[in-house]
């Protein structure tokens, strides 16, 4: 089977930066009609294609709103082509990187940041359930045990709302739950002193690092078990 | 104090209306619809444009004039999100152009002989530019808080100052919409009032609470032997052209107390609003709404670059160089230029980014500079008033340039820190690049001064008096 990897490639990142959505979708179908598996579709195409979107937003060479489309498009790509593919034939399952609660803590109603850090860790293969805003320590536990997620990841751009980060590790320490999920926080607040202090697990400033965190926590996870 | 040019008391009930009755939409369609793709199209149909391999400060005057149309027409369009209510609070050109008309041309901050006047200015206009120095909510112990806000009201270039915020209140932790947001501000007071009686200049206006973001300490402290009405007390927009009832509920404060109040939106280079084309009309249209929205006497765009968060990314500084005169051709809002420069105290990147920064404003027409927030202002105690007083004297040196020979100047300092933003040299705190006995920088920082100051003459900026 002759398949053209950086053709496809080429053509499918073209389609996510014009916000082409249906190119998009016919991409992937054609490529899949010549025999080729949805799992392969996704991780020789749309994983290196989403890696090179989130890099050009680090560079700033795209915006915020074109990595936004991308990602919504390849959500419909997933929808529309790869998962009926995958359920079809039940040949092989697309692995997440890792699922990853995001919340902006009490008290903060600033998202642009972490909503940066919702598109890199979605873009680069991690599931992310985003609670908003101004969220209550109790409810970011709550819903981290109902999503069962691995990472809890904070956001706070005020010195006044860190408290409320210290209350999400008293409260996951106080259900006996501190050890099944792995805690960061970021933001232009909180300081890798802080972080210390009140027993997190990682913290830092940008996007990036924020998906270099997740992934070496994932890596790390996996080793272990 | 003069009596402030508050709008009338229908008007301000108005206002609050539009919070509660404008047209719902959910806020996903607000950033997209009303914010990405109408400045896209606002972009194309002012043709807003500029040599980028060649401008660092525009002056070209159809372009800022097609500029501010733009920036009105997403004013009338779009208008200003509450993100309580979800709803959009819209305004008509008539009525935007009634604000503005009624905007003050100058406006007095601090009381008695310390008392300071901020008047408009126009771009290549060589009239004085005011400054404003401090450390800008730049988080600080409570154990250096007093020295090192003595450091900045002693430095008589500076016509008055901005606060830092305290880490911590008493030994508490100060915990948002808790009653330590009002113990901590109180404590601010505190020590601030302390600081400039020091200093000799007890009636320097100073900055409203900084301590919190919450509502809670302007409620508090802007009243009875609190921050006085004459005092910077300040009121934002959020990124993109958002606001909130806490922003609402301090500026119904500031109108019943006719206290000054000094407006500021940061939109985000690179965010919804796009790159500098976008945000160009975004600082436009905001400094407009937040006169129509808050009644602030002075405004101020700070937009933040996505990843480094500072204001002097170079493409941001000629970006804001020209929504300035956009504004000051075409309104008498009282406009400013703020310095946020990714460098922190100790590395000399700082000056040329600081230097950059209020050249390109100053000749475009400023009313008064704003800065330093050291690096980023996220990193805490990583700012001095050094900084603050090579600030002055740029901005003083700046009047006397054109924006034509401030261009190749600006360039020129661009060039010099261009490739190295992204490292994040934040420097070392307060109490490494000052010594805490004299409340004087070390001579090593001192030396990077007189470097600096050699630099910019060198590069054609006349700075006055010896480094």
């Amino acid at each position: 089977m002759d398949i053209q990897w950086e053709e496809i490639k080429n053509d499918f990142l073209n389609s996510l930066l014009n916000d082409d959505k249906d190119t998009a979708i016919k991409i992937a179908e054609k490529t899949l009609e010549k025999g080729v598996t949805a799992q392969r579709f996704f991780e020789s195409c749309v994983t290196p294609v989403l890696v090179e979107i989130g890099d050009r937003f680090m560079r700033l060479d795209i915006f915020l709103p074109e990595m936004i489309a991308a990602a919504e498009i390849v959500q419909s790509v997933n929808e529309k082509v790869i998962r009926p593919q995958i359920e079809k034939t039940d040949v092989g399952k697309m692995e997440s990187q890792g699922k990853v609660l995001l919340a902006t803590i009490e008290g903060d109603l600033h998202n642009i940041g972490k909503n940066m850090v919702n598109l890199m860790l979605r873009v680069n293969g991690f599931e992310v359930i985003d609670l908003g805003t101004d969220v209550p320590p109790s409810e970011i536990v709550e819903k981290a045990v109902q999503e069962d997620v691995d990472i809890i990841g904070l956001s706070s751009l005020l010195t006044s709302c860190l408290p409320f980060m210290k209350d999400v590790v008293e409260l996951l320490k106080l259900k006996g739950l501190r050890d099944k999920y792995k805690l960061i926080i970021g933001g232009a607040a909180p300081t890798l002193e802080f972080a210390q202090k009140i027993g997190v697990d990682a913290q830092g400033h940008t996007a990036a690092e924020a998906v270099t965190i997740c992934r070496e926590i994932i890596r790390s996870k996996k080793l272990s078990s | 104090m003069e009596k402030k040019h508050k709008a009338d008391f229908d008007y301000f009930l108005s206002v609050l209306d539009k919070a509660d009755t404008g047209p719902y939409v959910e806020e996903k369609d607000w950033d997209r619809q009303y914010i990405t793709n109408t400045i896209k199209g606002l972009i194309k149909k002012y043709d807003i444009s500029w040599d980028k391999a060649n401008t660092a400060v525009p002056y070209d005057d159809s372009l800022s004039d097609r500029l501010f149309e733009a920036g009105m027409e997403l004013a009338v369009v779009s208008g200003v999100y509450c993100i309580d209510t979800h709803r959009r609070m819209v305004w008509t050109r008539e009525e935007l152009d009634k604000v503005l008309a009624n905007a003050p041309t100058s406006v007095v901050v601090g009381t008695g002989k310390d008392a300071v006047t901020i008047q408009k200015r126009s771009p290549d206009e060589h009239k004085r530019v005011g400054v404003i120095g401090g450390p800008y909510g730049i988080p600080i112990s409570e154990e250096l808080f007093f020295p090192l806000t003595l450091s900045y009201a002693k430095e008589r270039s500076l016509d008055f100052i901005e606060n830092a915020s305290l880490l911590t209140t008493y030994g508490r932790d100060i915990r948002a919409k808790s009653p330590w947001d009002s113990v901590a501000c109180w404590q601010e007071v505190d020590l601030i009032f302390k600081a400039i009686k020091e200093a000799g200049r007890p009636g320097m206006g100073v900055g409203g609470p900084n301590s919190t973001a919450s509502a809670i300490g302007v409620l508090t402290t802007v009243s009875h032997n609190g921050f006085r009405p004459s005092d910077w007390n300040h009121n934002s927009f959020m990124s993109e052209l958002k606001v909130s009832y806490e922003d609402l509920i301090r500026s119904a404060h500031f109108y019943y107390t006719d206290s000054y109040c000094h407006n500021f939106y940061n939109p985000i280079f690179g965010g919804f609003a796009g790159g500098g084309e976008g945000i160009a009309i975004a600082m436009v249209t905001g400094m407009v709404l937040m006169k129509a929205c808050l009644h602030g006497d002075s405004v101020n765009p700070g937009p933040s670059h996505a990843h480094l968060s500072c204001d002097t990314y170079p493409e941001i500084i000629t970006s804001k160089a020209l929504a300035m005169q956009a504004l000051n051709r075409n309104t008498h809002l009282l406009t400013s230029s703020f310095a946020r420069p990714a460098a922190g105290p100790g590395v000399i990147d700082i000056f040329y980014e600081v230097a950059a920064m209020h050249i390109a404003g100053v000749t475009s027409g400023v009313a008064f500079v704003k800065g330093v927030q050291s690096a980023s202002g996220r990193f805490a105690g990583h700012c001095s008033a050094l900084e603050c007083r090579f600030m002055a004297k740029v901005a003083h040196a700046a009047e006397k340039l054109s924006r034509k020979e401030a261009n190749p100047i600006v360039r020129k300092l661009m060039d010099k820190y261009r490739d190295v933003q992204k490292d994040m040299r934040i420097g070392k705190p307060f109490n490494e690049v000052y010594d805490l006995n004299t409340l004087e920088p070390t001579s090593e920082w001192m030396n990077l001064y007189a470097q600096a100051c050699k630099e910019m003459k060198l590069l054609g900026l006349p700075l006055e008096g010896e480094d």
